[in-house]
This record gives C-alpha cells, sequence and structure tokens, in this order.
C-alpha cells in the first residue's frame, strides 16, 4: 500500500485495538503532568493528526493546496503546554498540535475551524485570509511564519532581546514582563545559514551577561525532505555552545517532552538565559503530500518510523497508566475524525480568496496604527544637543544632518533604537552615528555582531514588541547576504497576517557609488535590484543633507504610526560632500530642517524648468545639476531636473502630470542598468497612453565596480550626461 | 440512519414564563427534586408549575425559577431520542452552565440540585444589584458595532458614579448589571428603544465583580459537591470547550463557583465555538420556552453560519430545515 496517509491511520487503530504499541524509549514518570493534562495533550495530538489526513483527504477533490503537515512531530503540544500563551511563539510548519494545544490555553478560541479556513485558503482565515496555509494567532501571540529554512530564528532573538530592554528603558510592550520567547524549527534547517547566525548571535549576547529568555526548540525527524541528517549531529553541534543551555527529549513520550520542557522553561524564564532544546522525533506521512518517500527510502525504513508513532507510545502510556483503556482512545480517535468531517463540511462552504485586489489589500495593512508622536520639548532637544544646538542654522553636509536627526529621532521617539555594525562607540565608519550612545545610552545604540542576517531579523524581533528599530548596515552590498529577512521576512508579516502583527522599521544603508579614492565593489556597490519588486517596501535615497533629514523622518514616521519597513539608502559619496560646482562653493551644504519639516512620500523636486528633462536620484541628481548648469553656461540648453527621492512608492500619476508636454526625458541612473529603477520607471511611462514618448536611459554599466582609478569608469558622470543631452539635441 | 449531530443548549434564568406554566411532566426525577425541596423547606416545583397563575413575584424568585428551570430542562433533555441524534457537546447561558454539568453528568441529580438550588438562593433575602439588557442590532439582526462601543462607553461612564458592569454577550444583546446608581445611571444614558433597556425582574448583578462575596460563599457551601468526569463535551462561558477525559474536576469546580459567578458570561462565544468546533446539524434548545433562540438566531448570523445574513434568511431557514430545534417551543 502506497497512500501512507491511510496506513498510519489503519496502523493506529489495529495497534491499539489489538495491545501491540511500541516499547519505551525513555521515562514516563509523571512528576508534574496530572493525568487529564496527558490526556489533553493527547487530545492535541490526535486533533493535529486527524488534521493532516483530512488535509490528504481534500487535497484529492482541490480543496487544499499544500498538505505539509504534522505527523511524527506532535509531542510539540507537550512544548506548548510548558509555556504560558504570553511567551510569543515562533513556530515551522510541524507545529499543528503545539497550536492546538496552545489554543485550550485560552478559551474561546475556534482553532480547529480556523485550521481548516487556512487549509482551504479561505478569505475568513482569521491569520492570513487565505494567503498562506500558516501557523499563527494574534490571540495566542503566534506571529505567522512561511519559513521553511529557519529564517524565522534571527527574529526569535531580537524578540527575546525585546523584552528586559522594554524593562530597563521603561517603556510599554506587547509581551509580559517575565516572557520567554519560543521558537521550533527542523533539523534540516538547523544546517542554514541563517539559524546558526541566529543561535551564534544568542551566544554572543548571552556571553555578555544580556539577559535573552530564549528557548530554541529543533524537532529532530533525522531527515530534511531526503536528505539524512548525520547520527546525532544536532548534539554535537549544538550541545557546546557558550551560553547556551542545551536539553534533549523523546519526542515519542510526552511526559518527557513536557518534564524537559519545564525545566528548559525555568531557566529561560527565571535565569533569562537561551536555551537549546533537541526534540528526537519521527517523520511520518513523508515531507509533504506531493513527496514520494518510496523514491528514497526503503518500505522497511517508513515503515520502521511509522512503527514509532508518536500516537502509538502516547496511546501506550496513557493505557500502561490506567487513564484510558484501549476503547476510550478508538472512541476518542473516531469522534475526532467525525468532528473534523463535520467542520470541513462548513469550512468548504466558506468563500475562498481570489481576487489579486483582495490579496493585496493586506501588503500594507496595519490594524495597529498608533498616533503621531509629539515632537520633544524645546528644552529637551536643547539638553541633548548641547554644545551643537547652536550650530543647527549652520549649513552642513549629510552625514552631519542625518547625525541630528537621528538625535531629535531619539528624542522624539523613545522606543526608538540604533543599531548595526560600529554604529555604538566608533559612530558609525561614516560617523553618522556619532555621539548617539553618549547622548542615547548603550540600551538604546548598541554594536550588532557582524551578521546581517542577525542585524535585520533582530529588528524584526525588536518590532514586535513595540519597538521602533533603526539598524544600519554598513554598506549596500552587506545587505545581500541578508536579503530574505527583508524580503521573506519583514516585508511580508503584516502581508500573511492582514496587519495583525507589523515589523516597524527604518534599515539606514550606506551605499552606492562614487566614494573618493576607494573603489571596489563592496564599498561601492550600485544595484537596488534587490528592493526594487519588493511590495510593501517603502524606498527613500536621499540627494542633499536637508531631504535626507525631511525624508528620515517620513521613514520613522511611517514606521511608527502604520507599522510600515522603510529602506533608506544613503549615498556615501554625498556624506562628506559640501561643493557642488565649484571647489568652496558649499553649494551642497544645508541648514537643518525644522522639526516639523517632514517630507510627504511621493514628494520629487524640480530645479528649473524646461522641455528637457533629466529624472534622476541620489548620486544622479548631484552629477545631473553639475551637468545643468555645464549645459546652461557652455550649449546654451535649459534642462529641468527632478531628483525623484522616494523609488517606492512611485508617485506615477503626479509624475506624468509633471512630464505631461516634454520634449526629452532622460533618466540618469547611477546605478547598474540592468534592474535599475530607470528601467522600471521608462517602461511604467512609455506604457502609459499620455505619458511622454521621447525616453532615454543614462545608466551605469553592467559591471561590478572596480578598485582604483577605474572605479568611476563606468558610471555617469557630468561630462557624459552633458554628451548624452548633446548627442540627443543631434538626433544621435 | 446517521444520526444528527446536535449542541444542546440549556437555557437561563430569565426562561420560565407564564407562557410555560404546567411545563412539568411526572417523573421519578422531577419526584426526587420535589422531595428534596420539600425537606429544605421550599414548595415542590411541581406545585409551583401546577399554579393556576404564574406571578412574578413568586416564580421568578431565584430560589424557585433556578430549579424550576432545570427540571424542565432536564425533562426535554430526556425526551431526546438518542437513536436519532448524537449529542456532540451541551452548553448553556448563565444559569444554564449548572444545567449542562447536570446534562454531561458531571453532577448527578442530588449534586445538581445542590449546586443550583444553592446558587438560586443565594440572594433570597436580598438581591445584589441588578440586571438591564439592551439590543445592539439592527431590525434585520444585524450587528452594530457602532451602537456597541457606545453601549460599553455608558458602562464606562456609569461606573463614575456607581458600578456598572458587561454581564452578559447575549448574541444581539447586551445583559449590563451593576448596583442600583450604575443602573440607573446606566439607563439615563442609553437611549429609550421601544421597551430597552429593560430591568430583569429578581435578577441580581450576575457575572460581576459584585458576586464575589457570593461566590466565596459559593466554595464555601457547595466546594465538596461530588464531581464527576463529564459524558460529554462541555462549553463555557468563556467558549472553553471541556472535554470528558481531560477534565479536571478541581478546574472545573473551581470555574463554575468562581469566573463563571464573577466573571462576564460569553454566550456568543460559547455558541460560536459550538458551531465552529463541532458543526452540529442542529442547535437544540431545552425548554422551559424559547427565549433564548433570538440570541442563537443572531449569533447563528453573526457567523454567517450556513450563509445565514439576515432574520429573514434564519426565519425562512427555520421553516424548511430548521437549523435551531426549541424543545420549550409551546
Amino acid at each position: 500500500m502506497f497512500n501512507r496517509a491511510e496506513v498510519v491511520d489503519k496502523n493506529f487503530q489495529e495497534r491499539v485495538s489489538s495491545g501491540q504499541l511500541p516499547l519505551a524509549q525513555s521515562l514516563t514518570d509523571r512528576q508534574s503532568l496530572t493525568s487529564t493534562a496527558l490526556v489533553e495533550l493527547f487530545e492535541s495530538q490526535i486533533l493535529s493528526r486527524v488534521l493532516d489526513l483530512k488535509a490528504r483527504e481534500l487535497k484529492k477533490d482541490n480543496l487544499t493546496y499544500y498538505t505539509i503537515g504534522s505527523s511524527g512531530h506532535e509531542g510539540n503540544a507537550a512544548f506548548a503546554q510548558a509555556f504560558r500563551p504570553t511567551d510569543m511563539a515562533f513556530l515551522h510548519y510541524r507545529s499543528a498540535a503545539f497550536y492546538l494545544q496552545r489554543a485550550k490555553q485560552v478559551p474561546g478560541t475556534t482553532p480547529l475551524f480556523d485550521t481548516l479556513l487556512s487549509f482551504m485558503a479561505s478569505q475568513e482565515d482569521p491569520i492570513s485570509g487565505g494567503r498562506h496555509k500558516v501557523i499563527g494567532s494574534k490571540d495566542l501571540f503566534i506571529p505567522p511564519q512561511t519559513s521553511t529554512i529557519a529564517s524565522h530564528l534571527p527574529k526569535a532573538v531580537g524578540a527575546a532581546l525585546s523584552i528586559y530592554k522594554a524593562q530597563d528603558l521603561g517603556l510599554p510592550s506587547q509581551m509580559p514582563k517575565d516572557a520567554v520567547i519560543l521558537c521550533s524549527f527542523g533539523d534540516a534547517s538547523a544546517n542554514h545559514s541563517t539559524a546558526l547566525g541566529a543561535i551564534n548571535t544568542a551566544c554572543w549576547v548571552a556571553q555578555q551577561n544580556i539577559k535573552l529568555p530564549l528557548v530554541f526548540f529543533c524537532e529532530d525527524n533525522g531527515i530534511g525532505i531526503s536528505v539524512k541528517t548525520p547520527q546525532d549531529w544536532i548534539r554535537k553541534n549544538f550541545s557546546h555552545r557558550p551560553g547556551l543551555q542545551y536539553f534533549e527529549c523523546d519526542g515519542l513520550n510526552l511526559v518527557d517532552v513536557y518534564q524537559t520542557c519545564l525545566m528548559a522553561a525555568q531557566l529561560a524564564r527565571g535565569r533569562k538565559k537561551p536555551v537549546f532544546i533537541r526534540m528526537k522525533t519521527v517523520r511520518l506521512l513523508g515531507h509533504a503530500g506531493s513527496d514520494v518517500e518510496t523514491n528514497y527510502l526503503s518500505l522497511q525504513q517508513i515503515q520502521q518510523s511509522e512503527e514509532q508513532d508518536p500516537l502509538l507510545h502516547s496511546a501506550r502510556i496513557l493505557i500502561e497508566q490506567g487513564i484510558l483503556n484501549a476503547q476510550d482512545i478508538l472512541n476518542l480517535y473516531q469522534k475526532t475524525k467525525e468532528r473534523v468531517d463535520a467542520v470541513a463540511q462548513e469550512v468548504v462552504t466558506r468563500p475562498p480568496l481570489q481576487k489579486i485586489n483582495e490579496v493585496a489589500a493586506s501588503i500594507e495593512a496595519c490594524i495597529t496604527s498608533k498616533p503621531q508622536q509629539n515632537l520633544a520639548l524645546e528644552s529637551e532637544r536643547q539638553k541633548i544637543f548641547d554644545k551643537e544646538w547652536d550650530k543647527l542654522n549652520a549649513p552642513q553636509h549629510m552625514a552631519k544632518l542625518l547625525n541630528w536627526a537621528l538625535t531629535d529621532i531619539m528624542l522624539q521617539y523613545p522606543n526608538s533604537l540604533v543599531f548595526g555594525e560600529d554604529v555604538a562607540e566608533k559612530g558609525g565608519v561614516y560617523h553618522v552615528t556619532d555621539n548617539l550612545k553618549k547622548r542615547f545610552r548603550s540600551r538604546r545604540v548598541f554594536n550588532s555582531p557582524l551578521d546581517e542576517q542577525s542585524i535585520l531579523g533582530t529588528a524584526i524581533g525588536l518590532a514586535h514588541n513595540d519597538f521602533l528599530p533603526i539598524p544600519e548596515i554598513q554598506f549596500l552590498a552587506y545587505v545581500h547576504n541578508a536579503e530574505d529577512q527583508i524580503r521573506g521576512e519583514a516585508a511580508t508579516l503584516a502581508f500573511f497576517s492582514q496587519g495583525q502583527y507589523t515589523n516597524p522599521m527604518v534599515v539606514r544603508i550606506a551605499g552606492l557609488a562614487y566614494q573618493k579614492g576607494f573603489g571596489g565593489h563592496f564599498h561601492n556597490d550600485n544595484s537596488l535590484a534587490v528592493f526594487r519588486d519588493i511590495p510593501g517596501l517603502i524606498i527613500g535615497v536621499p540627494s542633499n543633507g536637508a531631504d535626507s533629514v525631511r525624508m528620515l523622518r517620513r521613514c520613522v514616521q511611517e514606521a511608527h504610526e502604520r507599522g510600515r519597513v522603510c529602506i533608506f539608502i544613503e549615498p556615501i559619496a554625498l556624506y562628506m560632500t559640501r561643493d557642488l560646482h565649484n571647489e568652496g562653493d558649499k553649494a551642497w551644504t544645508f541648514a537643518y530642517p525644522e522639526p516639523l519639516d517632514v517630507a510627504p512620500l511621493g514628494e520629487f523636486k524640480s530645479y528649473g524648468s524646461s522641455q528637457k528633462v533629466i529624472l534622476t536620484y541620489g548620486n544622479g541628481t548631484y552629477l545631473s545639476l553639475q551637468a545643468q548648469k555645464i549645459l546652461k553656461d557652455q550649449h546654451n540648453i535649459s534642462i529641468q531636473v527632478i531628483d525623484l527621492m522616494w523609488l517606492a512608492p512611485f508617485p506615477k500619476d503626479a509624475l506624468l502630470k509633471t512630464l505631461h508636454g516634454k520634449s526629452h526625458v532622460l533618466f540618469v541612473e547611477e546605478c547598474r542598468r540592468t534592474g535599475s529603477f530607470a528601467e522600471g520607471v521608462i517602461s511604467q511611462l512609455a506604457t502609459e497612453p499620455n505619458g511622454p514618448r521621447n525616453l532615454r536611459i543614462h545608466a551605469a554599466a553592467d559591471c561590478f565596480i572596480p578598485l582604483g582609478p577605474a572605479a568611476t569608469a563606468g558610471l555617469p558622470s557630468k561630462e557624459s550626461i552633458v554628451q548624452e543631452m548633446l548627442d540627443w539635441e543631434k538626433g544621435l | 440512519m446517521k444520526r444528527k449531530r446536535i449542541v444542546v443548549i440549556c437555557p437561563g434564568r430569565g426562561s420560565y414564563t407564564a407562557d410555560t406554566l404546567g411545563f412539568l411532566k411526572p417523573s421519578p426525577d422531577l419526584k426526587r427534586i420535589d422531595e428534596l425541596r420539600v425537606q429544605d423547606g421550599w414548595p415542590s416545583l411541581s406545585e409551583l408549575d401546577k399554579a393556576e397563575k404564574y406571578k412574578v413575584s413568586l416564580h421568578t424568585k431565584g430560589e424557585h425559577a433556578s430549579t424550576l428551570i432545570y427540571a424542565c430542562a432536564l425533562q426535554d433533555f430526556q425526551s431526546l431520542n438518542q437513536d436519532q441524534y448524537e449529542i456532540v457537546a451541551v452548553t448553556g447561558n448563565s444559569m444554564g452552565w449548572y444545567l449542562a454539568l447536570s446534562m454531561a453528568q458531571a453532577l448527578d441529580l442530588e449534586s445538581s440540585y445542590q449546586l443550583i438550588q444553592s446558587m438560586g438562593s443565594m440572594m433570597k433575602d436580598q438581591l445584589i444589584g441588578g440586571q438591564i439588557i439592551y439590543p445592539f442590532i439592527n431590525e434585520d439582526w444585524t450587528f452594530n458595532f457602532e451602537e456597541y462601543r457606545q453601549i460599553l462607553t455608558a458602562v464606562t461612564k456609569a461606573n463614575l458614579k456607581g458600578q456598572a458592569f458587561v454581564s452578559i454577550e447575549l448574541g444581539g444583546y447586551l445583559v449590563l448589571a451593576g448596583d442600583k446608581l450604575g443602573l440607573q445611571t446606566l439607563t439615563e444614558l442609553l437611549p429609550s428603544k421601544e421597551n430597552y433597556p429593560f430591568q430583569l425582574v429578581n435578577h441580581g448583578a450576575f457575572h460581576t465583580p459584585l458576586m464575589n462575596s457570593i461566590s466565596e460563599r459559593a466554595f464555601h457551601i457547595l466546594g465538596k459537591l461530588a464531581w464527576q468526569k463529564p459524558q460529554l463535551p462541555l462549553i463555557d462561558g468563556r467558549g472553553k470547550v471541556w472535554h470528558p477525559h481531560s477534565t479536571g474536576l478541581d478546574q472545573l469546580r473551581d470555574y463554575t463557583l468562581g469566573h463563571q459567578v464573577y466573571a462576564p458570561y460569553d454566550f456568543t462565544q460559547a455558541i460560536t465555538v459550538a458551531l465552529k468546533e463541532f458543526a452540529p446539524d442542529h442547535l437544540v434548545l431545552l425548554g422551559p420556552g424559547n427565549s433564548l433562540g433570538g440570541a442563537v438566531g443572531q449569533i447563528l448570523i453573526r457567523n454567517r453560519w450556513q450563509g445565514l445574513r439576515s432574520k429573514t434568511d434564519f426565519v425562512e431557514r427555520q421553516k424548511e430545515n430548521p437549523i435551531l430545534i426549541s424543545l420549550g417551543r409551546q
């Protein structure tokens, strides 16, 4: 028989009926687990199993879409029971029993109905609204995770860090004061760099005696799809990490799981230390419904796992201890099946999510919008700025203005945190965070380990507990090894939770090319393609100090009030730039904008007026303004330069209006042409019925940036922009 | 024939009315309850039920109404044909929770009597506070959540003068409770709508902190009742499901004499859980009367259950293939 769901179902009933139950592999001496609590765990296990079976049955009728299940992992019900329903849990996809058990701790929840809604991608699914088969619930402190590769571990570290940070700073928070963060994942994904980075960061934090109440729960079934985990790999890999207490339990034995988790809970909650639990278990029904296990396992190996079905072990424990008899168990199983069948019949009638406008409705959703934050008092500002207070009106370069903006923001938003590599004592490699640690102390301004996945993950986790993280990524190129934390995690949280969970943040990234006397692709990365296609992001790239302040303020406001994820790209080459046309003209220094001066989203700025327009942003604006003067002074050609400022959301309608009737539109793009914003903008304009028709792109070459004199060779320059316009004039 | 899966709903205090006089039929259980009543110095239920005239001053008193309703509901429950119906869960409204415990056999007849009679008699000398009922539904039984918020605001305001609380979430109605000043303030604050706000006669401030002393006395008097594992799943006034094998008897007692007495009772959530977690073919409301019928219909509509979206839908559905079976309907 190849339908292993049917085999596992039949096995359970036959073996319970005949008494052929697997032998114990660990002690079942119940010290702190009552008989009724043990039955309750077993009921959650059964319901989880029956839901897995039902999902496969419904799949045959194309009523479910994703049959990856929890069979074999139902021991995690006891993991749930050992903790509180307010201990936020970041769960992997085999955690249905955990979810069902936790739901019992919160009266009035409807986990069976809700799970089936999720299976059937119904728009009434209370967590994702039919966007994914995710385990999640606002009431149960389970944010939905779509991760299959442990990309949710870094955020768990951030969430754990948030608990005592909120208390130390006297801030209100979503989580109780003595909460613990839970995080489950499989043995295979424990190999992923994201998981290893998160665990490493937890150790790095704990080693410094910083409170981190966190439980990593590794559900080790010995195989990842078809790849076997080496014998004892998890134990050998994680049992001797600094600052990390390691436990093991038998996932086939509810009593052992519960009691091990209780010990872990005491450590995590009581001593506020990270804990790692390995729950050894089996995988049943293959990786997912579509996975044919016999392609890589022998029938005998499959049957060996099935013989160790955790439900059979639970049945044995209950019968051995005289709590239930075989008939009770069979009745319970049968009644659960009937109940699931009946509820499924109702859920089938609920409307599925279908239309794209309904799907996309939650990309920017936020059900916990906050009011505008009051500005800090003048006296407070004066005190914090101290000796610099009198300099605020004197024109400055972008780095200094951003430093002041961050100072004001940290004063205005007590829940804002600045962190990243070298941001504290050193003040960042470009001094943008100078003095912030002195001004706001190490609880709010702190260095992170050298791991961008952890920096961004920490931001996501902190944001789950009402912090407003402003992480810094030292160089644009470094974001690439961590992009999934934005793409797959931060940007999707509101989407998959219908805005019930958000992770507001402003990610400051120093980047782009044109650094003088430097070069090298890592420090001059000139591609923003990584962000271009991610729905829901706010992306700002300022070109001058004054706008950088106004735009950063807007990003922080959007994050705080509407839970938005903002990417703020700071052009390194413009940080210290003072002059625009001639040495010493100081035309690129600006006075610090008044605190109420905040750039609207979608604002773009025109310099001059002409039929010939240059669209650009960042360094492109700076260079185009230089070119504008040369074209006027030396060739008597007027050019209008439009600094787009915001790359997303893109103000298409307003821009079309401005460009109406223009004869030439050139996009000066400092990034590599392929995948650039210029490509997107120009194609959007070109396909508009009333859009401009005479369009060109002047972009950087599709080449990495070298070191030394050739560093700017493939990049737009004021000369190349002038030449492009002149050529165009000539019809070349 | 496959048995119909049903969830049984036990009625609350307001269900025995002039219309239900004469509801009871002789039975061994009624006889036993009558004996216990007489032993305790109360008039027998048979006598009360056979009275020529329904007297508000007599029949609505807690010490009589509670046990009368229990006997009526028990009679209906026992009339259910087990070959035709499979009871998948039992729930109730307010005092109906005590009845549900009895139907699920978490308490035997005598213990059920003790619980119901004792709780019903706790305020026989002096009622503590009272209850009023107020709607927040439109004519078609769709919910008006703006009105709901306004009622909660009124409760908060009334609490500044006296004591006022939400007592029961009852479908499209909120039962509010409080002390005299609290209720008087509420009555002034809530816009008058037909008969509402409507004061419930002989009702105390059930399910509010004003009942803390009653809860303490209940633990003292009833702390040692002979609790048993329920034979059927129970859904309490928070929407928590008590499954037979995993029910802790101490926890069941603590909820019944504690939270259930002094904290809000959410009948809406109890029925919602009954629907979503058991998906019964029918909800069966035990008699006497049918006073919860409207609230149940409203909860069905709130959950868009089987496509029901308005009172008209519900009424039509009841004519064709009733989802709610009211045994006590005359």
